[in-house]
C-alpha cells in the first residue's frame, strides 16, 4: 500500500515537473508584455491616454460680413444645428437608423452613404447625419436622448444671403472645401471640413472673409461630456468686406434682368468701382450654404442657360456696333478722319466683291462721324475700317483693354477676342483675309468682348483715356480700402478726339440716334447701341434661321462731368436701341432718384428702395432656404 | 497544525485580493459603480471564513460524499436554467436572497472533486479509453448545462480541468491524438454555438485596428491603460483611463488594466509575481499530498487558477481575444473569489493532512 503510493508519487512528480517550463514561459511572455507596453512604448501609450481624456473642440469663427457701399448687410451668419452622430456610443445600429428615418425624415439609403463617407474617421469624430437641423427635429432628439445617445446637435454658422438670389454672381456662395482642393492647396490653411469660397467674392476674397478659428480644450469622460476645462482661445470673425455695389442700383439691375438672360453693370467711370453687377439667370447661394442634394446641383450646372454663370465676366460676344466707338477712336488718333470728312451711306458698300449692308436700307447719305456714331451707320465704318486696316484697329482696341482680362477682382474673368493676322494665324492656322477686317469695323466676326471690358472701353472715353480696373471691394474692416491700389492706365488720347467721339455719343440718345429709349431728362446722357448677329449656331447650341440677335447698350452720364457708366447686354434680345437702352434709362434714372437731395423729414426709407435687412428680420427679398 | 499551515499561500491571495479591492476603490468611487468596493470586503470576508471552515473537514468527506454534491451542483445547475437571472447575454446567476450567486463557479470544484476522485480510484498507471470517455461523462454534463446558459465562457474552462486530470491519471498518446481528432471535429459546431460578437472578438485579436469603433476599442484602451501606467504607475485614482471611463468592465474583467495604470509596470510585475507564487506553492501541495487523490484535486484547481489567470491577463495585455473571464482573486465579483477562497482551502485541508494518515 505504502509503496504503491510511492510509486504513484513518483509517477505524478514525473507528469507533474513537466509543466513547470511551459507555465513559467507563458509567466515570462506576459512580463515581457508588460515591458514592451510600459517601458518600451510608455511614452507613446502616456500620449494617447493623454489625447483620449483631452479633446480639442474647434469653434470654427464666422466668416465676415459683407455690406453694400452705403453699409447695408448683403451676407452675414446665421446660427444653425446638425445632427451628429457618435458611432462609438451606439447601441444598436438598426434602432438608430429606424429612429432617424422616421424621426428626423433623412432616408436609411442617405445614412449609409454619410456612413460610409465617414468609415475611416477616427475615434469620437461623429458622423454629420442632418445639416440645418429644425426645432422640431432638436426637440425630437432631445426627447429621446436616454435612448440615443449616440445622436447630438452641434451648433454651426451657416452663410446667409440676405437677398436670395440678388448679386449672386458677384458674391459668390460657400462650400466645404473638396478633397481635390486641399490636395492643390487652393485655399491656404483650409482644414478637410472647412468651409470655403467656391465663387465671387467669397472665393476671391476668402483669405480674409475666413476668420481665425478658436479652440476649447477640454478634459473629457468616455462618453464625451466634459469634465474640466483646460484653455480657451476664442474664434475671431473674419474681415468685413465693404462693397462698391450699391444696393438700390443692383436691385433696378435684376429686376430689369428678371425673365431675360443677360448682364447689366453698373460703375463709376472715374475710378472702376462696380455700383451694379447682375447676371441673368441666376440662383440662389443660400442653397449651398447647408449640403446642396446632387439634383439641385445637377439642375444648376446643367440648365442650358447656365444660371452658375456670372456673364458680365465670364462669358463673351460680338460687341456689334459698340465697337464703333473703338474705330472711331482709331480713326481720329490715327490721322484718318482729319478734316471731318464724310462719306455717303447708300445703305450698303461693296468690298472685295461682296455686299455690305447697313442697317438703314436706304441708306443715311452723305454722313460725318457724330451721326455715324449716332445713327450707326456701318457703311462710315466699313470705309474707316478698309482705311485703317486690322492691325491698327487691334492695337487700338488692346489698348481700350479689349481682348484682356480686366483685372476685375472676381475669379474666373474670360479674356475675350480681339483678332489680328498674328491671332488668326495661331488661333486657327490660317491668313487674314482682307473682308474680314470690315466685318471687325462694326464689331462682327471673331471680335468677342465681355460686358465689362465694354463698360471699361466706354469709361475710358468718358474720362478721357483713364483706363481704370473694375472692383468690388470699397473697404476691408471698415478701414477705407486704402491698402488696396487700383491701378489706372493712361490711354494716349486727344482731348478733342474723346470729344468728337463723346458729342457721337451724346446725339445717340439726346438727338435722334439709336440710343434714343436710355434718355433722361435731367441727366447728359452718352450712349451707344450694339446689335450683334447671331450666325447660325452659339455655343454648339442650335439656333435657328430666327434667332434674335444680341441686344447691347453702352453708356454713362454725365457727358462732361462722368459719375455712371452703364453697360447692358441681353442675349438675343432684339436690337440694341430697343431691348437694351430703355433699361439703361432705369438705371440712370434710378442713379439721378439718388442724387437728389434727401426729404426733409429725412425718412431713410425714402431714398433706399428697401430698408434694411434686420438680422433675423424678415427678408424684403425672400431667401428660399430660410 | 499551525507549523503545517501555508501561511505563504494564504498571504499571497490576500495580497492580491487587497490589490483587486484597491483597484475597484480607486476607479469606482463617485460613480454608479460605488457598490462594488464595499461587496468585495463582504465578499473576501466571507471567503476568508469559508476558507478557514474547509480546514476542518478532512478533505475526504468531501471525497466521500462527491456524488451526493456532484448531482446537487447539476440540479442547482438545472434550476439556473428555469429560474435564474440574466446578467449581459447569460442566464447563469441565481438569486439566494439578498444576492445573486453563480453556481457554475462552484461546480467546479465538485466537478474537480468528483474527477479526482473517479481518476485517483481507478488505481492504475494509464487509463484506458473507456475510463477517458466516462471522465469526460463526467466534465460534460455540467458543462452542457452551462452551454445551455448561454454561458460559453465559464463552459471552456472545464475543458483545461478534464485534460490536466486526465493527463495525471496517465493518458496514452494514441488517446491523446484520438481526442484531439473529437475535439477538431466538434470545433466548426462550437463556431456555430459562438454568436457574432464572440466570433468578431476573435477576428479582433489578430487585427485589433481593424475595427476600432467596435470589439478592438476595448483592447485598444486597455493596451492604451497599461502603457500609459509606465515605469512606476499614475498613482491612486490618478488613472485617467479607468477613472474617465475610457476602459471597459475596469472593475471585473480588466481590473488588471486599472493596477497596471495607476501602480505602473512595479505593480503589475508585482501581481504577476503573487500569482507565480501561488501556482509554485499548489504545485508544491501536489507533489506533497498524502495520496492520489489529494494531488488530483490541487492539480485541478491550480489548472482552474492558471486557465483564468493566463486567460485574463493575455486578453487585458491584448495577446489574447476578449472574453468574459475574470481575474481569480482580484476583480470584483462575489462568486468568483468566494470560489476561489474554497478552493484554496481544499488545497490548505490537503496541505496540513500531507501526513496524516
Amino acid at each position: 500500500m505504502v509503496l504503491q503510493q510511492e510509486a504513484n508519487k513518483q509517477l505524478i512528480h514525473q507528469r507533474l515537473s513537466l509543466f513547470r517550463f511551459p507555465v513559467l514561459f507563458v509567466f515570462l511572455i506576459l512580463a515581457a508584455r508588460l515591458w514592451q507596453l510600459q517601458i518600451i512604448h510608455g511614452s507613446e501609450y502616456a500620449l494617447k491616454a493623454e489625447r483620449n481624456r483631452v479633446r480639442r473642440i474647434e469653434l470654427v469663427a464666422p466668416r465676415g460680413e459683407i455690406l453694400d457701399r452705403n453699409r447695408k448687410l448683403l451676407v452675414e451668419n446665421r446660427t444653425s444645428s446638425d445632427v451628429l452622430l457618435y458611432r462609438e456610443w451606439m447601441k444598436d445600429k438598426n434602432a438608430a437608423v429606424q429612429f432617424l428615418e422616421q424621426k428626423l425624415e433623412v432616408s436609411a439609403e442617405d445614412i449609409e452613404k454619410r456612413f460610409h463617407r465617414g468609415k475611416s474617421a477616427g475615434l469620437y469624430y461623429p458622423i454629420v447625419i442632418k445639416e440645418d437641423a429644425g426645432m422640431r427635429d432638436i426637440s425630437v432628439i432631445e426627447a429621446y436622448r436616454g435612448e440615443f445617445p449616440e445622436i447630438q446637435i452641434s451648433l454651426k454658422f451657416r452663410r446667409r444671403y440676405c437677398y436670395g438670389n440678388l448679386a449672386a454672381h458677384v458674391l459668390g456662395y460657400v462650400g466645404e472645401i473638396t478633397e481635390a482642393e486641399i490636395e492643390a492647396n487652393r485655399f491656404p490653411g483650409a482644414k478637410p471640413g472647412s468651409v470655403v469660397g467656391q465663387s465671387g467674392v467669397e472665393r476671391s476674397y476668402n483669405q480674409l472673409l475666413t476668420g481665425r478659428d478658436g479652440e476649447r480644450q477640454v478634459f473629457v469622460d468616455s462618453r464625451g461630456r466634459e469634465v474640466g476645462l483646460i484653455g480657451e482661445t476664442d474664434p475671431l470673425i473674419g474681415s468685413e468686406l465693404q462693397l462698391t455695389l450699391d444696393l438700390d442700383l443692383q436691385l433696378i439691375a435684376e429686376r430689369a434682368l428678371a425673365e431675360k438672360v443677360g448682364a447689366i453693370v453698373a460703375m463709376d467711370p472715374r475710378n472702376g468701382e462696380i455700383l451694379a453687377m447682375a447676371s441673368s439667370p441666376s440662383f440662389d447661394p443660400n442653397a449651398f450654404s447647408s449640403r446642396i442634394s446632387e439634383e439641385a446641383w445637377r439642375s444648376l450646372t446643367q440648365h442650358p442657360d447656365h444660371p452658375m454663370q456670372n456673364r458680365a465676366i465670364q462669358n463673351s460676344y460680338s460687341p456689334g456696333s459698340i465697337f464703333k466707338l473703338i474705330m472711331a477712336v482709331a480713326g481720329l488718333e490715327e490721322g484718318m478722319l482729319d478734316g471731318d470728312p464724310s462719306v455717303n451711306c447708300r445703305g450698303y458698300a461693296v468690298y472685295y466683291g461682296r455686299i455690305y449692308r447697313c442697317a438703314s436700307k436706304t441708306g443715311h447719305g452723305p454722313i460725318k462721324l457724330e451721326q455715324a456714331i449716332a445713327k450707326s451707320c456701318n457703311v462710315f465704318f466699313y470705309e474707316l475700317g478698309k482705311k485703317l486696316g486690322i492691325s491698327r484697329i487691334a492695337r487700338h482696341a488692346q489698348a481700350f483693354g479689349l481682348g484682356q482680362p480686366t483685372g476685375i477682382d472676381l475669379p474666373g474673368e474670360r479674356q475675350g477676342i480681339m483678332p489680328s493676322p498674328e491671332w488668326k494665324m495661331k488661333a486657327r492656322g490660317s491668313a487674314w483675309y482682307a473682308g474680314e477686317t470690315i466685318s471687325v469695323s462694326i464689331g462682327q466676326g471673331a471680335v468677342n468682348t465681355t460686358p465689362l471690358q465694354i463698360l471699361r472701353a466706354v469709361s475710358a472715353i468718358a474720362t478721357g483715356g483713364n483706363l481704370v480696373t473694375p472692383h468690388v471691394l470699397l473697404a476691408v474692416d471698415k478701414n477705407d480700402g486704402g491698402s488696396v491700389e487700383w491701378p489706372v492706365k493712361k490711354i494716349p488720347i486727344a482731348e478733342r478726339n474723346v470729344h468728337k467721339i463723346r458729342e457721337g455719343m451724346w446725339q445717340s440718345v439726346n438727338n435722334w440716334g439709336t440710343g434714343h429709349n436710355a434718355a433722361v431728362p435731367g441727366l447728359d446722357i452718352c450712349g451707344k447701341t450694339g446689335t450683334a448677329q447671331v450666325i447660325g449656331s452659339d455655343k454648339g447650341r442650335d439656333l435657328g434661321e430666327e434667332a434674335e440677335d444680341h441686344s447691347w447698350f453702352a453708356g454713362y452720364a454725365n457727358k462732361d462731368d462722368p459719375e455712371i457708366a452703364v453697360v447692358v447686354f441681353i442675349e438675343h434680345g432684339g436690337k440694341g436701341g430697343v431691348a437694351s437702352a430703355p433699361i439703361a434709362k432705369e438705371l440712370f434714372s434710378a442713379y439721378l432718384e439718388k442724387q437728389k437731395p434727401k426729404s426733409i423729414t429725412g425718412d431713410e426709407s425714402r431714398t433706399s428702395m428697401f430698408k434694411e435687412s434686420t438680422r433675423g428680420g424678415p427678408l424684403p427679398f425672400q431667401a428660399k432656404n430660410d | 497544525m499551525l507549523f503545517n499551515f501555508d501561511w505563504l499561500l494564504l498571504l499571497s491571495i490576500v495580497l492580491l485580493s487587497i490589490a483587486g479591492i484597491t483597484a475597484i476603490w480607486s476607479t469606482t468611487e463617485g460613480t454608479s459603480l460605488n457598490t462594488y468596493f464595499g461587496k468585495q470586503v463582504v465578499y473576501l470576508c466571507l471567503g476568508l471564513l469559508i476558507f478557514l471552515a474547509l480546514l476542518y473537514f478532512d478533505y475526504h468527506i468531501f471525497s466521500d460524499f462527491i456524488v451526493f454534491i456532484y448531482l446537487a451542483g447539476l440540479i442547482v445547475l438545472g434550476l439556473v436554467l428555469v429560474i435564474g437571472e440574466s446578467s449581459y447575454s447569460n442566464k447563469s446567476w441565481i438569486n439566494v436572497g439578498i444576492f445573486s450567486f453563480q453556481p457554475s463557479e462552484l461546480v467546479k470544484i465538485a466537478v474537480i472533486i468528483a474527477l479526482a476522485k473517479y481518476y485517483s480510484e481507478l488505481d492504475m498507471d494509464y487509463v484506458g479509453f473507456r475510463e477517458l470517455l466516462m471522465g469526460g461523462l463526467i466534465v460534460f454534463i455540467p458543462v452542457l448545462l452551462v452551454i445551455l446558459q448561454g454561458d460559453l465562457g465559464t463552459a471552456v474552462t472545464f475543458l483545461p480541468i478534464y485534460a490536466a486530470l486526465s493527463f495525471l491519471a496517465g493518458i496514452k498518446k494514441k488517446h491523446i491524438i484520438a481526442l484531439l481528432i473529437i475535439f477538431i471535429a466538434a470545433a466548426p459546431i462550437g463556431w456555430f454555438l459562438l454568436r457574432g460578437y464572440q466570433k468578431s472578438r476573435i477576428e479582433t485579436v489578430f487585427n485589433p485596428s481593424s475595427d476600432p469603433h467596435r470589439s478592438g476599442y476595448q483592447t485598444i484602451q486597455s493596451e492604451i491603460a497599461i502603457g500609459s501606467g509606465k515605469f512606476l504607475g499614475k498613482g491612486f485614482k490618478r488613472g485617467s483611463q479607468g477613472n474617465l471611463g475610457f476602459l471597459p468592465a475596469r472593475h471585473t474583467d480588466f481590473v488588471f488594466a486599472v493596477l497596471a495604470e495607476e501602480k505602473g509596470f512595479v505593480g503589475g510585475f508585482a501581481v504577476l509575481s503573487l500569482f507565480l507564487l501561488v501556482s509554485y506553492r499548489l504545485y508544491r501541495i501536489a507533489l506533497e499530498a498524502k495520496e492520489k487523490n489529494g494531488s488530483m484535486i490541487v492539480v485541478g484547481v491550480l489548472t482552474l487558477f492558471l486557465f483564468h489567470v493566463i486567460i485574463n491577463l493575455g486578453m487585458v495585455v491584448g495577446l489574447l481575444p476578449i472574453a468574459g473571464i475574470p481575474l481569480p482573486f482580484v476583480s470584483a465579483g462575489g462568486s468568483s473569489l468566494v470560489s476561489y477562497y474554497a478552493a484554496m482551502g481544499l488545497c490548505m485541508n490537503i496541505w496540513i493532512r500531507r501526513y496524516v494518515n
